[in-house]
């Protein structure tokens, strides 16, 4: 063990290019998990933050938000199922808004809302808004009197939410009468009537998807897991990012695997002598992990402040959002693909025979 | 060149896990390269292959097509300002729709029949010539969008259903990588009115400008922009540049094909830098029996040579497989101008990265193998 840890303090230099491209590769690693979480975390916001048992679209829609209607009738029979507690609507317009002070306009969603999401208080009164927090970027104050959409319709910032985006843009949490002002004043061809809304989120008890579907005949129900993965693009992107991130797992496996038995192929010699002289096979071993695993530490550090660094530089359209479980995530996948990389020598060291240490070997 | 093969020969784990982590490493290149173009193209294709000069949006909209409405008024002026020929409404939405017995998603653009807006990519049948005929796009052909197809809107309660009868095939006209349909703007009214009944106005998302014989567009969108309240014109090309997410996929693609350009060439260099070491014996000796430096480092350039064109021929069939099984959905495709590229790109990368090796095999002193010495450092 000592002896390992030695070498790594004493010849750094024979490490050096392992560590720089398992740098490279963790560095990647956490730039693309950055991406997949920003885009997914972004976008999903708003639904997630939902306190939901169900969210029933019109059926026609697709499992589409901004497709869907339902109207005051659909919404009366779903108040009756059994099971069936509490029902609220729910709507999303998404527009530009000018800010006060600023050039540049935000992208909001502004959703009307009656049963409060997690993280965010009731209703606040018609014409004012909770904004999350990231609109701040956009140089959106407590305060200020935002104008939504090319009709201009003037919404109050109340407060900060937070984690509640939506289709990356920027939430106001407004009333659905302030949302149904805002949507038939900005989208006329979508007006909606007194009474519709998009979706509604049903809480109660037992399975409320089908017996919400088989009473009004006209809505389609997901669970809230179900409806963040119908939001456009979330599937996709989850599933080709994830195919990247694997494939590059596998890479830094091949890449540790072929250092380490390169490095063992190499002390074939100074092996059979530590073995001739009572070191065991497993000791041996452990020494090649326990180095493969350091610079496998230490290449995480490098990287891991790189990307940081990273998103300090990049602009802010960059959908980039590096999350502690993505570093532990990103942590544990590299110390694992280390281990099993190194694991490729121990057929090496196992088959060194001590008797070699006497000869030309040593 | 004989000595470098018969070394692989003799040692093919090792030579075979390096270019399979070439290999590796090339697919996800190609991988990505392919999907930027495809996502991209899938994105905005519409936007692309369309013929207006100019699209003016609503400033509002930030150039987000799906946000943007254009009012009478605005309209009205755009047409009048110095260097437009011909100023028409283009309108975009997604609809819910029944084609080939399948309720799935599509895009409807409704543009003036013979006006600035229409598609520019026909490679099957006509353009539409009444208010119920549409192009599609040719990738969807198979999913019911053939011609001669008809493509329902699902129209919600109290809206009139309406369909649209497929009478021409274009190239890459997708938009948010759904099937799409060109429409007369009177057909897009109708569809829009089916799935809402209760809009009170259904207005162009933008209006499409052709520009005067000679003007520039650029200049003539300036001006649109200058000149008429709440708008932002665009030339065709900065529509496409300047559509949201485009900018910022890619630039972060670009950021991590630059990390995976680096790490190619580096796996590579690291490998035939420790070779070489571990060879530093048997290469003093043949130093010190007669044999020059050139056939040396020839015969480790030739293996980083084999080594590289295996692994992107590796990368070339997986990836030719993975198309086979969903790429085509994403509009990925094995092109071998992009292939042959990424692989010269790499073999380059690979070459200079490993001038280290090279460098160790020049420095060697043929009298070290009297003495014990090997490969300086």
């Amino acid at each position: 063990m000592n002896l390992a840890l030695t070498e790594l303090r004493r010849q750094p230099s024979r490490f050096a290019v392992a560590t720089v491209v398992l740098t490279f590769l963790s560095l990647l690693l956490l730039l693309l998990g950055g991406l997949l979480d920003g885009l997914y975390l972004g976008s999903t916001g708003a639904i997630r933050a939902q306190r939901a048992d169900v969210i029933a679209y019109s059926e026609s829609a697709r499992d589409s938000f901004l497709r869907s209607r339902v109207t005051a009738d659909m919404r009366e029979t779903v108040e009756g199922v059994d099971g069936v507690t509490e029902v609220g609507g729910l709507g999303f317009t998404l527009l530009g808004a000018t800010v006060p002070g600023e050039a540049d306009l935000a992208d909001v969603a502004v959703a009307g809302y009656e049963l409060a999401p997690s993280g965010v208080p009731d209703p606040p009164p018609a014409g004012r808004a909770w904004a999350d927090d990231t609109l701040q970027d956009a140089g959106v104050s407590i305060g200020d009197t935002l104008l939504v959409g090319p009709a201009a319709t003037p919404i109050v910032v109340d407060g900060w939410v937070e984690d509640t985006n939506y289709l990356q843009q920027g939430a106001l949490w407004v009333t659905l009468g302030t949302w149904r002002e805002v949507q038939n004043a900005n989208r006329p061809d979508a007006f909606v009537a007194d009474g519709v809304v998009q979706v509604l989120i049903v809480r109660g008890d037992g399975d409320l998807a089908a017996a919400v579907d088989e009473a009004t005949g006209s809505t389609s129900s997901l669970t809230r897991d179900q409806a963040v993965n119908a939001l456009p693009g979330v599937k996709a992107q989850s599933s080709t990012f994830n195919v990247i991130i694997y494939s590059t797992l596998a890479v830094v496996l091949a890449v540790v695997g072929l250092f380490f038995s390169l490095l063992t192929l190499e002390r074939t010699g100074l092996y059979g002598v530590l073995k001739a002289i009572g070191a065991s096979t497993r000791r041996l071993f452990a020494g090649v992990v326990l180095q493969a695993v350091a610079v496998a530490v230490l290449a995480f550090a490098i990287g891991g402040f790189l990307a940081w660094l990273a998103d300090r530089a990049l602009p802010g359209e960059v959908p980039l959002q590096l999350t502690v479980g993505r570093y532990v995530f990103t942590f544990v996948a590299l110390i694992v693909a280390a281990v099993l990389g190194s694991a490729i020598s121990l057929r090496r060291v196992t088959r060194i025979d001590p008797a070699s240490a006497i000869g030309s070997a040593a | 060149m004989f000595l470098a093969l018969t070394e692989m020969r003799r040692a093919k784990v090792r030579f075979g896990l390096l270019a399979g982590a070439v290999g590796l490493l090339v697919l996800l290149i190609l991988f990505q390269q392919a999907l930027l173009t495809g996502l991209v193209n899938q994105f905005i294709g519409a936007l692309k292959n369309q013929s207006a000069d100019v699209l003016v949006y609503n400033a509002q909209a930030r150039k987000n097509l799906e946000g943007s409405i254009i009012l009478d008024q605005q309209a009205t002026a755009i047409a009048a300002v110095d260097g437009v020929a011909v100023a028409a409404p283009l309108g975009e939405g997604t609809f819910t729709v029944v084609a080939g017995d399948e309720e799935q998603d599509a895009v409807l653009f409704g543009y003036v029949l013979g006006g600035p807006g229409e598609p520019t990519t026909l490679i099957e049948g006509r353009l539409p010539e009444g208010a119920r005929e549409a192009v599609a796009s040719s990738r969807n052909a198979d999913d019911g969008f053939d011609i001669g197809d008809t493509v329902l809107i699902v129209a919600n309660p109290g809206g009139t259903e309406t369909v649209f009868t497929v009478v021409g095939l274009a190239e890459e006209i997708n938009y948010s990588v759904a099937p799409t349909l060109f429409v007369d703007f009177a057909g897009y009214e109708t569809a829009r009115r089916a799935v809402n009944p209760d809009a009170t106005l259904v207005l162009p998302s933008v209006i499409a400008v052709r520009v005067t014989d000679g003007a520039d567009p650029a200049e003539v969108a300036a001006a649109i922009t200058a000149g008429v309240d709440g708008t932002e014109a665009l030339t065709r090309q900065q529509a496409v540049d300047g559509s949201p997410g485009v900018a910022s996929v890619r630039q972060s693609f670009s950021l991590i094909l630059l990390l995976f350009y680096l790490v190619v060439p580096l796996v590579t260099g690291l490998f035939f830098l420790i070779i070489t070491f571990q060879k530093a014996g048997a290469l003093t000796l043949l130093r010190a029996i007669g044999s020059p430096a050139g056939p040396l480092v020839r015969s480790l350039l030739i293996q980083v040579v084999i080594v590289v064109l295996s692994g992107a021929a590796l990368a070339t069939v997986l990836f030719w497989i993975a198309t086979l099984f969903g790429g085509g959905s994403l509009g990925i495709t094995v092109e071998p101008v992009p292939v042959v590229a990424t692989t010269l790109a790499v073999l380059v990368l690979a070459l200079l990265t490993s001038l280290a090796a090279v460098r160790r095999v020049l420095r060697i002193d043929p009298i070290a193998a009297t003495t014990g010495g090997g490969v300086q450092v």
